[in-house]
């Protein structure tokens, strides 16, 4: 293995809290932005389009229909932009973590003898920027596994093959 | 042993099966097309003879058809036992072929329906983790090849010596008698709402294929007039209510006895055998390693009656809903058996001299939150529909209970935990215990929102094969414990967890 993971050794009794995370590439920011603004551009055309048909009958209200549209773009914007900073992911010798979120905070851990397979999935936009996510997926009634987005593709194979190893061995 | 002898080559189930599934083939027509068959008879004297003929020809057309499919389906549905594996070939056209290595196994049901019982043969359904129905079924087979089978499949090794001599004294018998008191402290309201929804599926199957015959809304209108009838009389909705809590006790009464008549529970090393079942008889070989986590429940009256139910989980596959056949459920328990039953499990744990770790006040805080928020929906509801005094009775009703059962909601919220097992008991007028051992959880995570961040407590969620287990607002230190403690027994242990 490389050096990379070799700092994070796990004693007998592992201490989430004492681990160092990782955070994301900042890169993804960029694919988050744009995946906002293609959302509301799609809006954006809408309400024009609404508004020159004018099948409800709505045209006073139209000025007051893009103000919320800019409003509501602005504040998505502004929860990721903070939201962002708090995406980050820990491998550990025996388990991999991640936390996120400002108002709903979570911290998911996945040891890695419970794991059964891992995936790693690359959509338009971030393989522009050559990022990836790394999904990894337990057994049974699994809805809340773990997925990381916005590892450089390097990175999330280093991490998928380093579990893959663990698993086997 | 010489047991799996007569599965060394490839055979077919008991001829007998043909008649098995050839009456499930009809079984399964009559099922999609009843609806057609009544209005069939409702205009028999409209029809003209030759068409009549011409109907008969073409039923006993398709019960032929049906014939020679069955026996093609017994015909090509061959299995045997070769080294470690279960190994099935079935299909006409399609051919298939099932290889799944015993450790999978979850587990081996046999199954007798009321043919079954008159042929006198078993269904033998074989079960793993991955599959929402029974992953193979052999619909006929001889008592003797049953056991068989279940010995060579289902017992480890090192209890197969012992397998044969039959343990005299089940651990648990429940009596007719018993099974009454069980099922008339049953949580009727729940009865209510799963006879309800049988009643809509039936609803929309008549829709739908009235709706083909291009008979649309008579159904709907049919329901709208008794509904403006039943506004109309307090007294109708009184004697209404009467009627549906005597469904609903009989409903539950006939749900516990068709499923759990003649209840017995044996104790085998490494498993628990379970029989039961009226028109259809059941038996269920649990392994104790495949159990992930049981609950133990009960309600006031069961409580005063001192008996409990317990409920076993065992893994799902995630796309599966939770079905009702899944889930693995012994009623009628007494203290001394539930005793037995968490020893086997989990033995010399010791865990009622351990602290009852209570939720933060903040736990209640947020339950009251929920309910002044649902009440609030509520009350902007009644004013847009009802305006007057129903508001006011309607929360002078509300409120007390909603005090009454956060209170006793946050009352039974605790958790106690020791090297092996976490104990979690929850319930508002129902007490659920659950007890999970750390090894078999899958991930952990901690969730807290901004609210929860300032007081300092968390939410732990145990994601396990058979679903989220919670523990809400915990103090973040012990979360963390917790956390920390559940890791280091999922890394170092070596046990199967599945």
């Amino acid at each position: 293995m490389t050096d990379f993971f070799q700092n994070n050794t796990v004693t007998s009794y592992p201490e989430i809290t004492k681990t160092d995370f990782k955070a994301i590439n900042n890169r993804y920011f960029k694919v988050i932005v744009i995946q906002i603004a293609l959302v509301f551009i799609v809006l954006f055309i809408i309400a024009i389009f609404m508004n020159y048909k004018d099948h409800f009958e709505l045209s006073e209200y139209s000025m007051w229909l893009y103000v919320l549209l800019s409003v509501a773009f602005i504040a998505t914007l502004f929860l990721k932009i903070i939201g962002f900073k708090k995406r980050k992911y820990a491998v550990r010798e025996k388990d991999i973590s991640y936390k996120k979120g400002v108002f709903f905070r979570s911290l998911t851990t996945v040891p890695f003898n419970r794991i059964q397979h891992i995936e790693i999935d690359q959509g338009p936009i971030a393989r522009y920027f050559g990022l990836v996510s790394l999904s990894v997926f337990t057994a049974g009634d699994s809805s809340d596994d773990l997925k990381v987005s916005g590892l450089l593709k390097e990175e999330a194979i280093q991490i998928k093959e380093f579990i893959s190893t663990k698993i086997d061995g | 042993m010489d047991s799996t002898e007569n599965f060394r080559q490839f055979r077919r189930q008991s001829k007998k099966g043909i008649l098995v599934i050839y009456l499930n083939l009809i079984y399964k027509a009559l099922k999609a097309f009843w609806l057609l068959l009544i209005i069939f008879i409702q205009k028999f004297s409209n029809i003209s003879e030759t068409t009549i003929f011409y109907i008969y020809l073409g039923v006993g057309g398709v019960l032929l058809f049906f014939l020679i499919r069955a026996y093609l389906i017994f015909k090509n549905f061959q299995f045997k036992i070769e080294n470690q594996h279960f190994i099935l070939k079935k299909g006409i056209f399609k051919k298939t072929s099932i290889s799944i290595p015993f450790d999978r196994i979850q587990n081996i049901n046999f199954k007798q329906n009321i043919i079954q019982q008159l042929i006198n043969v078993h269904e033998v359904n074989i079960e793993t983790a991955g599959s929402s129905k029974a992953e193979i079924s052999i619909k006929a087979l001889s008592f003797k090849a049953a056991s068989a089978l279940k010995n060579a499949v289902a017992i480890d090794e090192y209890t197969r010596g012992v397998e044969n001599k039959e343990t005299t004294k089940p651990l648990l018998k429940v009596g007719f008698k018993a099974l009454m008191k069980v099922s008339l402290t049953e949580n009727h309201l729940q009865s209510l709402v799963l006879l309800f929804a049988i009643l809509v599926g039936f609803y929309q199957q008549i829709t739908e294929i009235s709706g083909g015959l291009g008979k649309e809304g008579i159904l709907d209108s049919y329901i709208f007039k008794n509904n403006a009838a039943l506004e109309s009389s307090v007294f109708l909705i009184v004697g209404l209510l009467l009627l549906l809590t005597v469904i609903a006790v009989i409903s539950s009464v006939v749900r516990v006895l068709l499923r759990h008549f003649n209840l017995r529970v044996y104790l085998k090393d490494n498993a628990l055998e379970i029989y039961q079942g009226l028109l259809t008889k059941k038996s269920i070989v649990l392994k104790k390693d495949k159990v992930q986590h049981i609950t133990i429940s009960h309600n006031p009256i069961k409580k005063k009656l001192g008996i409990s139910f317990i409920t076993f989980k065992q893994a799902i596959s995630g796309k599966v809903k939770k079905k009702q056949d899944k889930i693995i459920k012994i009623v009628g328990c007494k203290k001394e058996q539930i005793a037995v039953i968490t020893d086997l499990l989990f033995p010399n744990e010791n865990l009622e001299a351990k602290n009852k770790h209570f939720s933060n006040v903040y736990f209640k805080f947020r339950l009251y939150l929920r309910s002044i928020a649902f009440l609030g929906v509520l009350n902007v509801l009644l004013v847009v529909f009802q305006e007057g005094n129903l508001v006011f009775l309607g929360n002078l009703l509300l409120l007390p209970m909603v005090v009454f059962f956060v209170e006793l909601k946050f009352k039974k919220r605790y958790y106690i935990l020791n090297e092996n097992v976490i104990v979690l008991n929850a319930g508002s007028i129902e007490t659920h215990r659950t007890y999970l051992p750390f090894f078999k959880v899958q991930n952990i995570q901690l969730k807290q929102t901004i609210l929860q961040a300032k007081r300092e407590v968390v939410d732990v969620v145990f994601q396990t094969a058979s679903g989220k287990i919670k523990i809400p607002c915990i103090a973040m230190v012990n979360a963390q414990e917790i956390y920390n403690y559940t890791l280091f027994k999922v890394e170092t242990s070596l046990k199967s967890w599945m």
